[in-house]
Order: structure tokens, then sequence, then C-alpha cells
């Protein structure tokens, strides 16, 4: 495990005001955000800021946490590994109160939930409260074929299990989970009681999964709606043609392009979008190719289009 | 590593999709927060109750709304903005992913 420099991701001094912390973390936030940023790395990136900032902006947390630096650059670990000391935390104790939000820590590194998850847990036991554990939060991602036929797949999570001694440890924890055929993007899939283990016998809060669908070759996912891009030829178009499509279930069928078809022309496959109670539809954009005139053939055909048909595309443009 | 096999999970509804209705006690327990802060979100229209009721215990929330309030929380806590500006950056960040997907379909990059 590595020690992770929580200064050096908000790029700040270690003698940085609660209000530089706070500033730094704004900046790099907008600069990362995942729909924003054109850097690749985005999304790492952003996890890293959120983690360094779940603990800089907590009084507690940084102050235990920059005992444990000291401590770390006086000692040091000659092959870079890190392993927090034992009692490394004693005397500090940290609170998640109401009102500061989900807690993202799924999402966090190992460093992060060796040091404060476990530290968190014991904080609440020793104020022996009685409460419900907190609620996850997790992506998946699956791909379209998975959404529209339904699939189970695994995902790997770091959670607080007790171990034999009773003694709350972070550990791997891979989750089957059953994904419903016609599950949408942004939907969830809540499982009960695989969230935070709850306190003073109260039961674990839930695990919601955030569905994410990754992007397909052809198919665009809308909603319940599918679209592709569905290339015709100029003759196509102009006369109207027969033309076959492959379905996003592996078959194919014949659709019919009307005469007259102009590009941007969209078609709807009624009920051929992801399953469910009132299925999604697929919707067919045409776009209209072009032959190349490469061959003399192809050159002459074109030459004979222009000489029969007098149309100006740039009528209305005025000169 | 320890493989567990789930059984007991549900999918949040979606519209036109059968599922789960979320209540609005257990949509603010799923943000780290309290009902009276659903029904600030109610107001300014960053979550819509499926079963209009006047009583916010009889309210009830699809996974759209969830993902909003999530949004909606991270961004209070963050950057401390306003209800009203949350909603309209959620807005704006809703129509960027969907310019996005229209141009990956095309083939071109954002």
């Amino acid at each position: 495990m590595d020690f992770k420099d929580y200064y050096q991701a908000l790029g700040i001094e270690r003698t940085a005001s609660e209000d530089e912390v706070k500033k730094s973390y704004r900046k790099l936030a907008r600069k990362y955000h995942p729909d924003v940023s054109k850097e690749a790395d985005a999304e790492a990136r952003m996890r890293d800021i959120n983690e360094a900032y779940d603990v800089l902006r907590d009084k507690e947390k940084r102050a235990a946490y920059d005992a444990l630096a000291e401590r770390v650059a006086r000692g040091g670990s000659p092959d870079g590994d890190f392993h927090p000391p034992p009692g490394w935390d004693e005397g500090f104790e940290f609170h998640r109160g109401p009102g500061q939000g989900p807690a993202d820590h799924a999402d966090f590194s190992e460093f992060f939930s060796s040091m404060f998850g476990e530290a968190e847990r014991r904080g609440a036991q020793r104020r022996q409260y009685r409460a419900r554990g907190e609620d996850h939060h997790a992506a998946i991602e699956i791909t379209l074929e998975d959404a529209l036929s339904g699939a189970e797949r695994e995902i790997t999570l770091r959670a607080m299990e007790l171990d034999a001694q009773g003694q709350p440890q972070f550990k791997p924890r891979t989750l089957s989970v059953k994904i419903p055929a016609g599950v949408r993007p942004g939907q969830y899939i809540r499982l009960a009681g695989q969230g935070m283990p709850g306190h003073g016998g109260e039961p674990a809060g839930d695990l919601y999964l955030e569905v994410r669908i990754a992007p397909h070759r052809l198919y665009r996912v809308e909603e319940r709606d599918l679209y592709m891009t569905l290339p015709v030829t100029p003759s196509e178009a102009a006369l109207g043609a027969q033309v076959k499509v492959p379905t996003p279930t592996g078959g194919v069928v014949e659709v019919t392009v009307p005469r007259n078809a102009r590009g941007g022309l969209k078609l709807r496959l009624k009920g051929r979008g992801l399953p469910g109670k009132t299925p999604g539809d697929l919707y067919l954009l045409l776009e209209i190719a072009l032959p190349p005139a490469d061959t003399d053939a192809a050159r002459k055909a074109y030459e004979e289009l222009a000489r029969a048909v007098s149309f100006n595309p740039r009528s209305q443009l005025g000169v | 590593m320890v493989s567990i096999s789930v059984s007991h999970s549900t999918m949040l509804a979606a519209p036109a999709s059968g599922g789960e209705l979320l209540p609005a006690s257990e949509l603010a327990r799923a943000c780290g927060a309290e009902i009276e802060w659903v029904v600030q979100l109610v107001e300014v229209g960053i979550v819509e109750s499926s079963a209009p009721a006047a009583r916010p215990d009889e309210w009830r929330f699809m996974a759209g709304d969830l993902q909003r309030a999530l949004e909606a929380r991270r961004l209070q806590r963050d950057f401390e903005v306003g209800l009203d500006a949350a909603a309209l950056i959620l807005d704006l960040e809703r129509e960027v992913r969907r310019l996005k997907a229209v141009l990956h379909a095309q083939g071109l990059r954002a």
C-alpha cells in the first residue's frame, strides 16, 4: 500500500489554512469534473481529490493524518511500502455527523479505508450509540447486451467486516449482482444490508449500485430508446429501398426507406429498444453515404445525373 | 477474498418500467440527509414524487431522483451552492451528457 500525500493531491502546502484547502479543492474539482475535463485520467484524479478533501477538510482527520505523516517522514520505509503503525490514531476520534452527505468511501483508496474507515467506526463504537449503518454507493458498468438480456455480474468492493475477534477490518468483497433485463443507464440496484454495518445491534445500511452502460459500437442508449446511424446510398434515399438492419438482440430486420428520404430522417422500429413494461424503441438515423467517383463508370454516372437533374443545393445562399 | 451471492437485490423504478419506488425517508437516508431536505428538493424541482401526496412521508421516488439528489448533495457539500443553482447545474450536466452521447454516436469525440 502506498502512503498517500493528500496535500500534494490538492496542490497545497502543509500549512494551508482551511480556506486554502477549500479553495484549492473547488478549483481542482472544476478542472477534473468528468463532464467538463479534457484530461484522460479525469475520473481517477477526481477520486484522489475527493479523498484528499474528505480528510483535509475535517479538523480531526487532518490532525491525525498530519501526525501520521510526520511519523512516516521520521521513520521512513525503505521499500516504499506503507503500513500504518499500530495505534497510530490513538487519541483521535472521527465523527461522521449528519449533514455530511453520502458516504462515498466505497470509491476511496485502500490507504484511506485502512486509516479512516475503521477509525470512524471505532469512534462510533466508543460512543456506543445505536444507529443503522450508513448506505453506501458504487457504480457498475455493464454492456448493452447485458442490459438487453439481463446478466449476472461480479463487483468487487472494499467493505468492512468483523474478523474472528470481532474487530472491524476492510476486506475486498466480491458481490454477485443480478442485472435485470431492461435496466437503463442511471437506474439503481439496491442491495439490502450490503452497506456499512450498524452500531449497537441496529441493521446494516444498503448498497446502491448505479448502473452505467458502456458505449456501444452501433447503438446509443437514451432512456429506454436506442439510436443507430443507418447509412444509405443516394439512390436508395431518392428511390426508396428495402435495407437490412441489425437489431440489438442479434437479429436482422428489413426496413423500408421511403422515397425522397433526406439525411437525418428518423425511422422508428417500435419496441426494439430496451425491454420493459413499456419497451423502448429503436431509432434509425438516416445518413446518406456518397459512392466514391473513383472509376470511369462512376464518374460517368455522376455526370449523367448532373445533366439530367437541374438541382442547386445552394439556392438558399443567395449567390 | 470472500464471494457472496446476493439474492435480495431490488431495482429502483424508472419511468415506464417496473421496480421499487423509494420513500422520501429512504431517499434522505441514502443521501445522508434528513427528510426536510427532500422537501426542499421537491420545492425547487430537483426531484419529483411519483405519488402526488400532501404529506412527505407518502412521497415515492424513482432511480433518476436518487441520482439527482445525490449529485445535489455533493454540490451543496463541496461548493456550498444554493439548491436553485444546483438545479441549474444538474440540468446543464444532463444536457452535456446527452450531447456528448450524440457526438460519440456520430463518431466524433467531445
